[in-house]
C-alpha cells in the first residue's frame, strides 16, 4: 500500500512541518516582560499600594475639596473628600475629568515664544531662563519709563494666598490693574445681596433644611454656584435623614432645566418677566398679611402696582397660580427663595435678585435655618468689568498685559471686540497652562502647572456658614517643563528688585504658603487643634483643609422699603432685536459639563450626555416643535440663528420643556483654539450678544436678545443618545387613570 | 492527486505538532539575566531571607524588586572585585537601574497579591521554587539532567489546587471561599 519512496517523502514532509511549526514558535514568542526596579525609592511610595492626597477641585469656583488617588507617582482617579464641608464627600463631572487636564496632549510642555504673526498660533520652545528673562526685561523697561501702570494682570477667579501673592507683586511693582475674570463671576448676585442681606457676598442658601423651595431659574443640580454641596442640600431637603418632610421645590423659568425637570411643579414664566412675578408674589404676602414686620404699610405702598392681575398679564402665569405660590410660600416655614443664572443674565438682572431676595427678607427666611444663611465676609475687591480691559487696550493704555488662566476672548461677545483690542497691546504674557483663544495672541508662554502639581489653597465662597479654606498640595511632580503661577511671580520680582525683592521675600511658592498659614495657626480657631505649627500643618495636609464649623451670628440688616424700591424694575427685561424680524427670545445656559467652556477639552466631558437631551459632542439649538410647524424644520436640521449683532449654526432639538417663543442654547462649544478635543465642535452662542455689560456690576447678560432662524440643510453632525421619544407601541410605561386605579379597588 | 492531499495533511499536522511542542515544551523558563544574579549564593549560602531584598512582598500585591540602592548598599563592601558586582556598580555610577527579565508573569485578568499569600503564611517556595539551589532563577524542574516538568504552571487549575483543598499543609486551614470567581477574576 505505503512503499519505500512514499514513505520517506512522507517523512521528509512530516520533519519539514514540524521544524517549521517549530521555528515559527521560537519567532513569535513575546519578548519576556522587563521588571524595572527604582534606582533609589521614594520614601513614601509602596508599589501597588495608593496614596491619597487631599488637593482641592479648580473645575470651577466652587471650592470643593478632593482626595487624588496616586499609585507609583501618578494620578490615577479624583474623588469628593468626605471631610471637607463644601461637597461632603461627592465630587461632580467635571471634578471627575480633571485627570484629562493633568494628562492632556495639549498641555504646553515647555516655554513658547511667538514666532510669526500674532494670533497664528507659530511658537518656538525656548529655556525657562530665556522666557524669564523676556518678561523679566520687558517689565524693566516699563518701569524705567515710568509706566508701571500701565501692566496689566487678568487671572481667573483666584481666592487662595496666591491672590495675595500677586496683589502685593502689583502693588510693589506700581501698578492698580489686577483683574480677574470669569463669565460666571456671580457679581450681580452679590450686589443684590448687599441690598437686602446686607453682605457683598453670596450666602448660604440652606437647601438641605427648607420645606418650600422657590428657584427662579437657578439650576443647582448642575451649574449654579456650588452644584455638589446644592445637590447634597436636594437630597436631604426631598428624603433626609431624621426629616419628616418631604420639601417641595417649584421651578420658574422658561426653559426645563433638569433642576426643573426634578421639581414638583415647573412655572413656565414669560423671558425676563421673573423679577416682576417676584414681585406678585411679594404683593400677595403683603395683602395675605404674612409679613411680620411693622413697615409692611410702606412695602404695600411701594408694590402696589404688582397686584395679581397686572402681573399675570406681563408674565403670563395665570392669576391663581400667583396668588397660590405666595400664600404657599409665605405659610410653608420655613421657605426659600433663590435666582439663579437665567434670572441674573437678563439686562436687569439684579433688579431681579433683589426682588427674588426681597421675598426671603418679606417670609423672614434670613438668617433662619432652612433659609438664607449669611456667610462671613471675605475679603475681596471689586471687580472690574472685562469691557474696561477691551476700552483700556483700544486706548493703548495697556503696554503689558500679563494672563493667568483667564480666556475671556471666547466668553465675551464679538461685538465687545475684546480680541481687537488686545492685538493693540505691545506685549502679552500667558501663565496659562493650555493653549486658549486669549493665549493664542499671546507673546510669550510661560506654562503654568495644573492643580495636581502645585501648591495653593482656596477660600471657598460661598461657604455653609462659617469659614472654609481648602489645602491644594502637589499629589505627582510636573509632568512638563511648567512652573507654578506663584513661582514665577516670586522669581521675577527677585530678578526685579527695588521694593519687590523688599515685599516679597520668600524662596519660593510652597514656602511662602506656609508662612501664610502660619498667621492662621496662630489665631488658634477652627478644627485643627494643635500644639505647634508642624503638627497644625500636617494635619492641614492630611485633612485637605481647615474650617471654623461656628456659624457665625448675622446681625439684622434693616431694609427700608424706598431703598430697595429704588432698585426694582417694573419692566420686564429688555430684549435687543423687534419682535416682528425677530420672533424668538435667545435664553443660554452653561452647559453642565463645559460650563463656560473650560470643560470642553476634556474628552470623557465631551462624550458625556447632557441630561435632558441626551446630546453629545456639539452645540445644539431647543426649540419647541410648535414653534417648528409650518416652517419644514425636522429634528436634527442645521439652522442658522441671526441675532442683530452676529450669528451662528447649530442642529435644532425638538425640547418640550421649551417655551414656544423661546429658544435656548447650551454655551461651550464652538472654539477655535482649545485643543484637538475642543476645536471645531459646534458653535459659540456668545457670538450673537450686543456689547452690553450691566453699569453696576460688569456682568455680561446672557440673555439679552432676540434671534430669527431659518433651515439651512438637512442633519449633519448632530449625536444624540436617546432613540425616539414614541413607545412604537412597546408598552414601555404603562399607564392607568385615577378612575380605573379606584375600579380596581387596590387602594391602601 | 490523492499523494498530494496526504502530503498536504501530513506537512500541516506536523506544522501544528511542532509549533504546539515549541509553546509548551520549549517556554524560555529561565531567561537569562542582565546581571548574572544568584539566588543561590544570596538565598541559599548566605540565608539572606527573601524579604529582606523583595521589601513589599507582605505590604503589596508585588512583592517588588530590590531597588538598585540596596544591592549597592551592601556589594560596597563585599565583592568588589566580581565581575558581575562590577557590572552592577557600573549602573549605579550611571544612575540607571537594571532591565531585569520577568520570569513569574501573570495575565492582567488575573488579580493576585503578594500580600494576602506572605501573611496567610503560605512558603514563598511553595510557588517560586527552591531558589535557594538556582544559581539562575528558573521555572523549569529538572530530573535526573532532564528537564521535564514547570515549578508553577500559573494556570488556574494550578491555583485552585490550594485554593478548594490543597491549603491545609501551610496554613493550617482551608481557602475561605476558595471558589469565588471574584477573587482572582476582579
Amino acid at each position: 500500500m505505503l512503499n519505500r519512496r512514499d514513505f520517506l517523502k512522507l517523512v521528509g514532509v512530516g520533519g519539514a512541518g514540524a521544524a517549521a511549526g517549530f521555528a515559527l514558535g521560537e519567532l513569535t514568542k513575546t519578548p519576556p516582560a522587563k521588571l524595572i526596579p527604582y534606582l533609589i525609592p521614594p520614601e513614601d511610595v509602596i508599589p501597588g499600594i495608593a496614596n491619597w492626597y487631599a488637593s482641592a477641585c479648580m473645575q470651577c469656583s466652587a471650592g470643593c475639596g478632593i482626595l487624588v488617588r496616586v499609585m507609583e507617582g501618578r494620578a490615577k482617579k479624583i474623588e469628593g473628600n468626605p471631610l471637607h464641608p463644601i461637597n461632603k464627600g461627592g465630587l461632580c463631572a467635571r471634578g471627575q475629568a480633571g485627570l484629562q487636564l493633568l494628562y492632556n496632549p495639549d498641555r504646553i510642555k515647555n516655554p513658547l515664544k511667538r514666532n510669526g504673526k500674532r494670533g497664528k498660533g507659530e511658537f518656538e520652545e525656548i529655556t525657562w531662563e530665556e522666557g524669564l528673562s523676556i518678561l523679566t526685561n520687558n517689565l524693566m523697561e516699563l518701569r524705567s519709563h515710568g509706566e508701571a501702570d500701565r501692566l496689566y494682570l487678568l487671572t481667573s477667579l483666584i481666592r487662595g494666598h496666591l491672590n495675595f501673592l500677586l496683589a502685593d507683586f502689583m502693588k510693589a511693582y506700581g501698578s492698580p490693574n489686577y483683574l480677574q475674570y470669569d463669565l460666571f463671576q456671580y457679581e450681580n448676585l452679590r450686589f443684590a445681596n448687599k441690598i437686602i442681606v446686607g453682605q457683598y457676598t453670596i450666602p448660604h442658601y440652606d437647601i438641605a433644611n427648607t420645606n418650600f423651595l422657590l428657584s427662579f431659574g437657578a439650576d443647582f443640580v448642575t451649574t449654579w454656584i456650588s452644584p455638589v454641596n446644592y445637590n447634597y442640600g436636594y437630597g436631604q431637603m426631598r428624603q433626609g435623614e431624621g426629616r419628616n418632610v418631604r420639601g417641595k421645590l417649584v421651578q420658574i423659568e422658561p426653559r426645563l432645566s433638569l433642576t426643573g425637570a426634578n421639581a414638583d411643579e415647573w412655572v413656565p414664566v414669560r423671558p425676563g418677566t421673573e423679577g416682576v412675578l417676584a414681585l406678585g408674589i411679594a404683593y400677595i404676602i403683603l395683602e395675605g398679611g404674612y409679613y411680620r414686620g411693622g413697615d409692611a404699610k410702606l412695602w404695600k405702598d411701594a408694590l402696589k402696582k404688582y397686584n395679581p392681575e397686572a402681573v399675570a398679564s406681563t408674565t403670563e402665569v395665570s392669576e391663581d397660580r400667583i396668588k397660590q405660590l405666595g400664600k404657599e410660600f409665605a405659610t410653608t416655614k420655613p421657605s426659600l427663595a433663590i435666582g439663579g443664572e437665567t434670572v441674573s443674565s437678563y439686562e436687569n438682572g439684579v433688579s431681579n435678585l433683589v426682588a427674588i431676595n426681597l421675598l426671603n427678607h418679606l417670609s423672614g427666611n434670613i438668617g433662619k435655618t432652612g433659609g438664607v444663611i449669611p456667610n462671613p465676609d471675605v475679603i475681596k475687591k471689586s471687580f472690574n468689568p472685562i469691557a474696561t480691559i477691551a476700552k483700556d487696550a483700544s486706548r493703548r493704555k495697556i503696554k503689558t498685559l500679563i494672563l493667568h488662566n483667564a480666556n475671556p476672548v471666547f466668553t465675551t461677545p464679538e461685538t465687545l471686540k475684546l480680541k481687537d483690542a488686545l492685538k493693540d497691546i505691545p506685549f502679552i504674557a500667558s501663565l496659562s497652562s493650555l493653549h486658549d483663544e486669549t493665549t493664542a495672541l499671546a507673546d510669550l508662554i510661560l506654562p503654568s502647572h495644573t492643580y495636581f502639581e502645585d501648591w495653593g489653597d482656596d477660600f471657598a465662597e460661598p461657604t455653609v456658614g462659617y469659614s472654609v479654606a481648602t489645602i491644594m498640595q502637589p499629589a505627582v511632580s510636573p509632568l512638563f517643563n511648567t512652573k507654578g503661577a506663584g513661582d514665577v511671580f516670586i522669581s521675577l520680582a527677585k530678578t526685579l528688585g527695588g521694593n519687590l525683592q523688599k515685599d516679597i521675600t520668600w524662596e519660593d511658592f510652597g514656602v511662602f504658603l506656609r508662612d501664610s498659614w502660619k498667621k492662621i495657626y496662630e489665631r488658634h480657631k477652627g478644627d485643627i487643634k494643635e500644639a505647634n505649627f508642624e503638627d497644625f500643618w500636617n494635619d492641614l495636609l492630611a485633612r485637605g483643609g481647615w474650617w471654623d464649623a461656628v456659624p457665625k451670628a448675622s446681625k439684622p440688616v434693616r431694609v427700608a422699603a424706598s431703598e430697595v424700591s429704588a432698585h426694582l424694575s417694573s419692566e420686564p427685561a429688555k430684549f435687543e432685536g423687534n419682535d416682528k424680524e425677530y420672533p424668538f427670545y435667545l435664553i443660554l445656559y452653561p452647559h453642565l459639563s463645559y460650563k463656560d467652556g473650560r470643560g470642553a477639552n476634556l474628552p470623557w466631558l465631551q462624550e458625556l450626555p447632557d441630561p435632558m437631551t441626551s446630546v453629545v459632542w456639539g452645540t445644539w439649538i431647543e426649540m419647541n416643535s410648535k414653534a417648528a410647524t409650518g416652517m419644514g424644520i425636522k429634528e436634527g436640521d442645521m439652522l442658522l440663528v441671526e441675532s442683530p449683532f452676529g450669528k451662528i449654526t447649530a442642529p435644532v432639538y425638538f425640547y418640550p420643556g421649551q417655551r414656544p417663543d423661546t429658544i435656548s442654547i447650551p454655551l461651550g462649544q464652538g472654539h477655535t483654539s482649545y485643543g484637538r478635543y475642543a476645536d471645531g465642535r459646534g458653535a459659540n452662542p456668545i457670538e450673537l450678544l450686543p456689547a452690553k455689560t450691566d453699569p453696576k456690576t460688569g456682568a455680561i447678560p446672557l440673555n439679552s436678545t432676540r434671534i430669527k432662524i431659518t433651515r439651512v440643510n438637512a442633519p449633519k453632525s448632530f449625536v444624540k443618545m436617546e432613540g425616539v421619544a414614541k413607545e412604537l407601541g412597546r408598552n414601555i410605561v404603562q399607564t392607568i387613570t385615577p378612575e380605573e386605579f379606584k375600579k380596581m379597588g387596590k387602594e391602601a | 492527486m490523492k499523494k498530494f492531499l496526504v502530503y498536504v495533511i501530513v506537512g500541516v499536522v506536523t506544522f501544528t505538532i511542532g509549533y504546539n511542542v515549541n509553546l509548551i515544551y520549549f517556554p524560555d523558563l529561565s531567561p537569562k539575566q542582565p546581571i548574572n544574579f544568584s539566588h543561590k549564593i544570596h538565598a541559599g549560602d548566605n540565608s539572606i531571607p527573601c524579604q529582606y531584598c523583595h521589601i513589599y512582598a507582605d505590604k503589596s500585591t508585588v512583592s517588588g524588586v530590590p531597588n538598585v540602592q540596596r544591592c549597592i548598599g551592601c556589594h560596597k563592601i563585599i565583592k568588589q572585585d566580581a565581575p558581575e558586582i562590577q557590572k552592577l556598580q557600573g549602573y549605579w555610577d550611571r544612575k540607571e537601574t537594571i532591565p531585569w527579565v520577568k520570569v513569574y508573569n501573570l495575565p492582567d485578568f488575573v488579580y493576585f497579591s503578594h500580600k494576602r499569600h506572605v501573611k496567610a503564611g503560605v512558603p514563598c517556595q511553595r510557588c517560586h521554587g527552591d531558589v535557594a539551589k538556582m544559581d539562575r532563577i528558573t521555572r523549569q524542574a529538572v530530573l535526573f539532567g532532564i528537564p521535564y516538568a514547570r515549578v508553577s504552571p500559573l494556570k488556574m487549575g494550578w491555583c485552585l489546587d490550594c485554593h478548594t483543598n490543597g491549603a491545609k499543609e501551610f496554613i493550617g486551614m482551608q481557602v475561605k471561599n476558595g471558589r469565588d470567581c471574584w477573587t482572582c477574576h476582579k
